[in-house]
């Protein structure tokens, strides 16, 4: 009975399983499902079990017993596919198309949201790939939207950057060259990890140890001499957030989360986030920064004491971090500007650090590097560094 | 739905409750597995099982989750220290050699030993580690444990009614959520958040009544703030309104909010929400 319906919540997605499938023919044998209402809500409490899953099933469950359409819960949002679509396409930029059309001050005068309405437009009428001239998307031409083109205000959606006029981007690979020598390398992993185990909390000594204290009351003849010993604290938990844009980071990324990964058993939890250059209203769990969101203000609800690592060289052009739009992703300007999010994240967790791979020496240069370290201690991303890191997150206040 | 179950929940004198709740809840009893309720802080969850244990008139027993609580704990206790003591001393009228004696039982344990069955809640799961949510449960299956000093196996003499809450925004795992019965309460619209008043206050202003509600739905919408008011707060800041002479419900409407401090508990938050009211209009 009913086996379609399970299958077809498996299908989309809803992880159910067989045992509580069986469950649920146990309460309908029992006589507790008498009417659809209550397989509906049967059938929920005991096959799905995160509230993730309740729209899906929704759309199933009406699906199977009522005959709606079921949708492709594989398709995502249509403005991600968008990007997504662009992505893929430009990966494989022509030169520039010479073609002019739209005017350079009609370009400019566009704002954000025109673009993006004016790109997904363009997305819905064009119908094959298309590199250059002057209304469709692709890798050329000067079309406000899409990538390399010529567009003194445009926003950028993704491939390597090519045009000087794109601010945004080109500030992205201004710091290549500090990248040369990597401060912490994969042969300094174990020294790093010693670092690393320090991170081990201690509580209070109130803890009685029966054996310790049965030993010295009998050495004491029988007078009662009661031992205490340190009592055990939760382990930590970790926030990593890592800046994954621009490739001076590359040569870092995988050492501090292979670093982490390492160490992973002496701590609670160790969560990764991304973002670009700096934080905007989210950062994100997938490496490409595209699916899984985290809202920032929603680290208002995390646990105070974990501990915030977050990893990046901190330079950037400094309206990024000053302006209220300075993201170079569009959908993340909601008006506030990155150092407000910075200062957020820095009262919400009382222990952070920031981790610069670049060597100190050069932080005078950038100026972003001043700001943020003002907001956030930053240390060094060498063995030294993060000792001193250690300290510093370790330290009670 | 088995009517002639005598053991059918519909609600509490306190406690509004959906119909939707009402047959999951009476579903876990029937099937006599653990009922796990997620949700934001304030919705009730824990509030259910005292309203469970109040119509059904069973004990409740709480088991308030800290991440330092280790299972043996939740089950039972070896008092060492008072046996060390009455052996020292001698003075009172407990039988050293008889561990017994020194066992106590926790709330798990209780729960089992109680000849008429109970409510047992166990509140904030996510708190402990999961190898105590797994082990728990392991328990809480075979409805037994043994006590290693005495080596004596207790055996549950009835299953309680489990309620386990949880606020944690992540899953908890799998073997987990594999034998519990699961429901997300969410937090309750504005219709329901007026029924719920009117059970607390049965001869309130209406007007006041929806002014407030609006309000309280718009102040939940502030940016930044750690902990939203929910439920609790809301019902003692309507309790704090209706207690001050002064208190004129227009003034919500100008953005005039008394007792701030009733809905924002953390500082921090307190001063936000002066910051962002001096902006709000309803």
């Amino acid at each position: 009975m009913f086996v379609d319906f399970f299958y077809i919540l498996r299908d989309s997605g809803i992880p159910v399983s067989p045992t509580s499938f069986l469950r649920l023919h146990q309460a309908l044998a029992e006589g507790l499902v008498s009417n659809l209402d209550d397989f509906y809500i049967a059938a929920r409490t005991l096959l799905v079990k995160s509230e993730r899953f309740f729209d899906i099933y929704d759309r199933v469950f009406a699906h199977f017993f009522k005959g709606a359409e079921l949708p492709d819960f594989k398709g995502v949002e249509l403005e991600a596919a968008a990007l997504e679509l662009l992505n893929e396409w430009l990966k494989h930029p022509e030169a520039l198309a010479n073609a002019l059309g739209m005017s350079k001050e009609k370009l400019q005068s566009m704002k954000p949201e025109e673009l993006l309405k004016y790109f997904m437009d363009r997305l819905k009428e064009q119908t094959g790939e298309h590199h250059g001239g002057s209304k469709w998307i692709g890798t050329g031409g000067t079309s406000p939207v899409g990538h390399s083109g010529y567009h003194p205000g445009g926003m950028r959606v993704g491939g390597v950057s090519m045009n000087k006029s794109a601010v945004k981007v080109a500030m992205d690979r201004r710091y290549r060259d500090y990248s040369i020598d990597t401060p912490l390398t994969q042969a300094q992993m174990g020294e790093a990890l010693k670092r690393l185990r320090r991170m081990v909390p201690e509580g209070p000594r109130d803890q009685v140890n029966v054996e310790e204290t049965i030993r010295a009351t009998t050495r004491n003849a029988g007078e009662i001499e009661i031992v205490f010993d340190r009592s055990l604290r939760d382990r930590l938990k970790i926030i990593l957030m890592i800046d994954n844009g621009g490739w001076s980071m590359d040569p870092y990324i995988e050492v501090v989360q292979t670093l982490f990964n390492y160490a992973r058993a002496q701590f609670k939890d160790v969560k990764s986030f991304y973002f670009h250059n700096t934080i905007y209203d989210y950062v994100w769990e997938d490496p490409p920064r595209r699916y899984k969101g985290q809202r920032v203000v929603d680290f208002a609800s995390w646990d105070k004491d974990t501990r915030l690592v977050i990893v990046g060289d901190a330079s950037m052009a400094p309206y990024e971090l000053m302006a209220t739009d300075g993201s170079i992703h569009i959908e993340e300007r909601s008006g506030l500007p990155s150092i407000d999010r910075l200062h957020l994240l820095s009262k919400l967790f009382a222990h952070s650090a920031w981790l610069n791979p670049t060597p100190k020496r050069i932080w005078p240069m950038t100026r972003t590097i001043g700001v943020v370290a003002s907001v956030f201690p930053m240390f060094e991303l060498t063995l030294d560094g993060l000792e001193r890191a250690v300290t510093h997150l370790m330290s009670k206040n | 739905m088995s009517r002639e179950n005598a053991t059918v929940f519909s609600g509490a004198s306190r406690y509004v409750l959906d119909e939707e709740l009402a047959k999951i809840v009476n579903i876990s009893m029937a099937l006599e597995m653990p009922l796990l309720l997620k949700g934001e802080p304030g919705t009730g969850k824990t509030m259910l099982a005292h309203a469970i244990a109040e119509s059904l008139s069973m004990p409740l027993l709480v088991l308030n989750v800290k991440s330092s609580l280790k299972l043996i704990e939740a089950l039972y206790q070896y008092d060492t220290l008072t046996r060390l003591n009455d052996s020292r001393f001698g003075d009172s009228s407990r039988e050293v050699s008889n561990i017994e004696e020194y066992i106590r039982m926790g709330k798990i344990g209780q729960a089992f030993v109680s000849d008429i069955k109970t409510v047992l809640l166990i509140d904030e799961i996510d708190k402990a580690d999961t190898d105590f949510q797994d082990d728990m449960l392991d328990v809480l299956d075979q409805m037994e444990f043994d006590i290693m000093e005495i080596d004596k196996t207790v055996k549950a003499r009835t299953r309680p009614v489990i309620i386990i809450t949880s606020n944690a925004k992540k899953d908890l795992s799998d073997p987990f959520l594999g034998r519990c019965n699961f429901h997300h309460i969410a937090f309750p619209d504005q219709d329901m958040m007026r029924r719920i008043l009117n059970v607390h206050f049965p001869s309130v202003d209406q007007e006041l009544l929806d002014i407030c509600v609006r309000t309280f739905y718009k102040i939940r919408e502030f940016q930044g703030i750690e902990k939203r008011p929910a439920t609790r707060e809301l019902i003692n800041w309507v309790r704090a309104l209706r207690a001050d002479p002064d208190f004129r419900p227009k003034d919500l409407l100008q953005g005039k909010i008394p007792f701030l401090g009733i809905l924002f508990k953390k500082s921090s938050d307190y001063h936000q929400a002066t910051q962002q009211t001096r902006r709000l209009r309803i």
